[in-house]
């Protein structure tokens, strides 16, 4: 073929290595093969998953992390219950065995008595704000010191609130009992009066939601009254209905060693792994309810002081049965934490296989790129100067005159 | 009858024929950069004698004819290629822009939903706390900021290519009028069996460019070329010209009309015109119509989530995301519906520190999103997917069709174009037979003093 001039080619190639300088250069700057979704599709769009895999395993050992700490500081306070109870049946044991003074077991009845206020406020632990054995109801102490007596702020002699009173509909009003560990929630519908309260009052007692003996009536003051007529019973009356007003405990009417656990049982799972959740809390009124630790507690410093040795010792009986079921309750937690510092490992090796993938996927070695950029700088180094020593040279170049 | 004066006639024609071989020689090299410019031989023959016997020998030369050499199939070649590379760059160069918006980075739409998932799970561990809800409503603007982003970036391109469609529509014009005028020129000269020459060379250049810019069909006719558009459109017919005009459509896109006022814009295909609309009216409403359906699936499923709970104050929860009516436009209008953190319905029994409605929120990442079937993760990467390869595949198209172009243009330039070696070498061709005849004019000069001076004196 008639060559008329190489400039056309030469520009070409210079093109084609400059092209393939520029992106090695880049390669090696980036470390990565793939800068654009052009530069391979499909390594592109298999990154995107991976990369959201790996923000998901980042997410889940952040999530272990934290329930790691929280379920470790719910530990600590069924470790101070546990150790509590133990020196209360100790104290019991002591009580129980006939020979000390009456004026010892006063001593000893304040002790437990202070036993109690322990285990109380480890069942009001809190992590970073939040109560750890309320359930869901997290904001607010979960176990609350109990009253015979509650009377609502509105009402009086005057103008007094009736059973025909109409309430807020959706409010709501909670009676929570320190003897049967339950609550009663109601829950307020269009139309309902007091007296719909009244009724559903009635109905928990029925139930055994509530014990017997706690009623609701319109008092002399023409006051909303809940309570109950068992001086050694105790409960908790809550109402967000501006009806009612806020719902009080009656001056003088707080039960010595009585608390009623005013959360719920509600368990936040948390996702630690791709098809893993694990229970992030446990509710007091499993940890002690179910245990029956207040009301055994109640029970030992009652009897401690002026019940009889038989009546001590069956209130140590009951102590240790609490105790043990209180160990029973632990165990799932107990078994959370280890799953999770497995988990933790776990995540930990999955971070390092996914990381490798991508690498594989859309990253280049620093070796590679290196040696890729030498290759293009020598291939265009060649080009340029096989371009400077041909495209000048004319015939004209060696014609003499 | 041969004589001194024929042998002078013959010289001073050859003369002659050398000074117009090197006028040729020197058009050519001058000539040598001038693009589309083909290089012109001259065709010596030598005159027959006239036919009086044996003893006559020829009457010298003369130049038969002065040619362009040119080849019309490489040309057309050329153009055809022309108008490939010239609709594969304009989509180049669209797709390019577009990439950016969907290349992994910190705030593309695939790592914004990321973090709103993580922030999600993140709060599941302390439903109450203020700063992690916060998180949740930052995390679900930033997305929102990556969708409109995107969307935006892919109608801003539509918008820049109304105006790169209206440019191109001039410029054809002003080429095709251009190029008819030529027409009747050249057609006087091929109709007196001559090459077109230097109007020919500018005629071809300027198709050349018109090929640049949109699809052409040539055809000869006696009238010189006529040109169409793929479809049929009349663009060039013999003198005359068919301006093609541009108006908004209801669509808010640039539409093309031929010159009764016929809408043909769906029927252009190739150069930056083809290339253009194609990316404006196709490849671009592709995209938006799949980032749209990924926003607006996504964000319904978002506020069915908060349907499903209740918020902080025990209320059910409204809307996430302010979602359109219909999937048209959801990218450029995704927003936020609230900004009050205690609105997020993480609660699933209506007490404040109830994760249980999270989990719901969690379980979009890994569910079917409405009519794609995908999860949000892979339907972005689809997406994703598709950008790259629409890109990848133009770029190759463009590497192609140069790769191409440099073939054809050699194969081209080895017929007609000039080589400055050759032109040189022919240079001193012409120079020497230029000399040549030159000193037979001497020789014959002289030989004429020796005749008028025959037996007389002065001749010794």
């Amino acid at each position: 073929m008639r060559v008329t001039t190489m400039v056309p080619n030469v520009d070409y190639d210079i093109q084609q290595t400059q092209q393939a300088l520029s992106t090695a250069l880049q390669q090696l700057e980036t470390g990565q093969r793939v800068n654009a979704p052009s530069d391979d599709p499909a390594a592109a769009a298999d990154s995107i998953r991976s990369l959201a895999e790996s923000a998901n395993v980042d997410q889940y050992t952040a999530n272990v992390s934290t329930l790691q700490s929280q379920l470790q500081s719910a530990d600590s306070a069924i470790s101070n219950i546990v150790s509590s109870l133990n020196s209360a049946i100790t104290l019991g044991t002591t009580g129980a065995n006939g020979t000390e003074s009456a004026a010892n077991r006063q001593i000893l009845a304040t002790q437990a008595s202070s036993l109690l206020s322990t285990i109380v406020s480890a069942g009001n632990a809190s992590y970073q704000g939040s109560y750890l054995f309320g359930g869901s109801a997290s904001m607010s102490a979960p176990f609350v010191a109990a009253s015979t007596t509650y009377v609502s702020g509105s009402g009086t002699t005057s103008s007094p609130l009736s059973a025909s009173t109409a309430l807020t509909a959706g409010s709501v009003t909670t009676i929570s009992d320190a003897t049967t560990g339950q609550t009663m929630t109601f829950t307020a519908a269009a139309g309902d009066t007091i007296g719909t309260l009244q009724a559903a009052v009635a109905s928990a007692v029925s139930a055994g939601t509530l014990s017997a003996g706690i009623t609701a009536t319109i008092n002399a003051s023409g006051q909303l009254q809940i309570a109950t007529n068992n001086s050694s019973d105790g409960i908790v009356v809550n109402s967000d209905d501006s009806v009612l007003g806020s719902m009080s405990a009656a001056s003088g009417t707080s039960v010595a060693n009585a608390y009623a656990y005013v959360g719920n049982n509600a368990v936040n799972q948390v996702q630690v792994g791709d098809s893993m959740t694990v229970a992030a809390n446990l509710p007091g009124s499993q940890l002690l309810g179910n245990s029956n630790v207040l009301d055994a507690m109640s029970q030992l410093i009652t009897a401690l002081q002026n019940g009889t040795t038989q009546q001590i010792g069956d209130a140590v009986t009951a102590v240790t049965a609490a105790l043990n079921s209180v160990d029973v309750q632990r165990v799932p937690l107990d078994n959370t934490i280890t799953q999770l510092n497995n988990q933790e490992s776990y995540l930990g090796q999955e971070q390092v296989t996914l990381s490798s993938q991508q690498t594989s996927l859309t990253g280049i070695s620093e070796a590679e790129a290196a040696t890729n950029l030498s290759q293009a700088e020598l291939a265009s180094n060649t080009v340029l100067a096989a371009a400077a020593k041909v495209v000048p040279e004319t015939l004209l170049n060696y014609l003499q005159g | 009858m041969s004589s001194l004066n024929t042998a002078l006639s013959i010289a001073s024609e050859a003369l002659s024929a050398s000074t117009t071989a090197l006028q040729t020689v020197t058009n050519n090299m001058a000539n040598a950069n001038t693009p589309g410019y083909t290089r012109e031989v001259v065709e010596f023959q030598s005159v027959p004698g006239d036919n009086n016997g044996s003893a006559n020998p020829g009457d010298g030369v003369t130049i038969a004819s002065v040619q362009s050499l040119r080849d019309e199939l490489l040309q057309r070649q050329i153009e055809q290629q022309t108008q490939d590379q010239g609709s594969a760059n304009a989509q180049l160069g669209s797709l390019q822009q577009i990439q950016t918006v969907f290349t992994t980075s910190s705030q593309d739409i695939g790592t914004e939903m990321s973090a709103l998932f993580s922030s999600i799970s993140t709060l599941s561990t302390a439903p109450t706390n203020s700063a992690d809800r916060q998180a949740v409503l930052t995390a679900g603007q930033n997305l929102a900021n990556a969708f409109n982003t995107a969307s935006n970036t892919l109608t801003q391109q539509q918008t820049a290519l109304n105006a790169q469609v209206t440019q191109d529509v001039s410029q054809i014009n002003q080429l095709t009028q251009q190029i008819a005028a030529l027409n009747p020129q050249i057609a006087a000269l091929q109709s007196q069996g001559q090459d077109g020459g230097t109007l020919q060379d500018q005629q071809d250049q300027l198709v050349l460019q018109l090929s640049q810019l949109t699809g052409v069909t040539i055809t000869n006719s006696n009238d010189g070329i006529t040109l169409s558009t793929g479809n049929g459109t009349p663009l060039v017919m013999g003198s005359q010209s068919f301006a093609l005009q541009t108006t908004t459509g209801s669509d808010g896109m640039v539409h093309v009309l031929d010159a009764n006022g016929n809408d043909i814009t769906s029927t252009l295909s190739g150069g930056d015109l083809g290339g253009s609309i194609q990316t404006r009216d196709q490849t671009i409403p592709g995209l938006l119509n799949q980032l749209n359906s990924l926003a607006y699936d996504f964000g319904n499923a978002f506020n069915a989530a908060q349907a499903n709970g209740y918020d902080q104050n025990g209320n059910p929860g409204g809307d996430f995301f302010n979602v359109p009516a219909t999937s048209a436009n959801a990218a450029a209008s995704i927003s936020m519906a609230i900004s009050d953190p205690s609105l997020i319905a993480a609660s699933s029994d209506g007490t404040s520190g109830s994760n249980g409605n999270l989990a719901n929120f969690s379980a979009i990442q890994t569910s079917p999103l409405g009519s794609s079937g995908q999860t949000p993760t892979d339907s972005y990467a689809s997406l994703v997917y598709q950008v790259g390869t629409l890109t990848s595949n133009a770029n190759a198209e463009s590497n192609a069709t140069s790769s191409s172009l440099l073939q054809l243009n050699n194969q081209l330039n080895s017929v007609s174009g000039v080589s400055i070696d050759q032109e040189s070498t022919n240079l001193i061709s012409y120079q020497q037979s230029y000399e040549a005849a030159a000193r037979v004019v001497t020789t014959v000069q002289a030989l004429y003093q020796v005749l008028l001076t025959m037996g007389t004196s002065a001749a010794e």
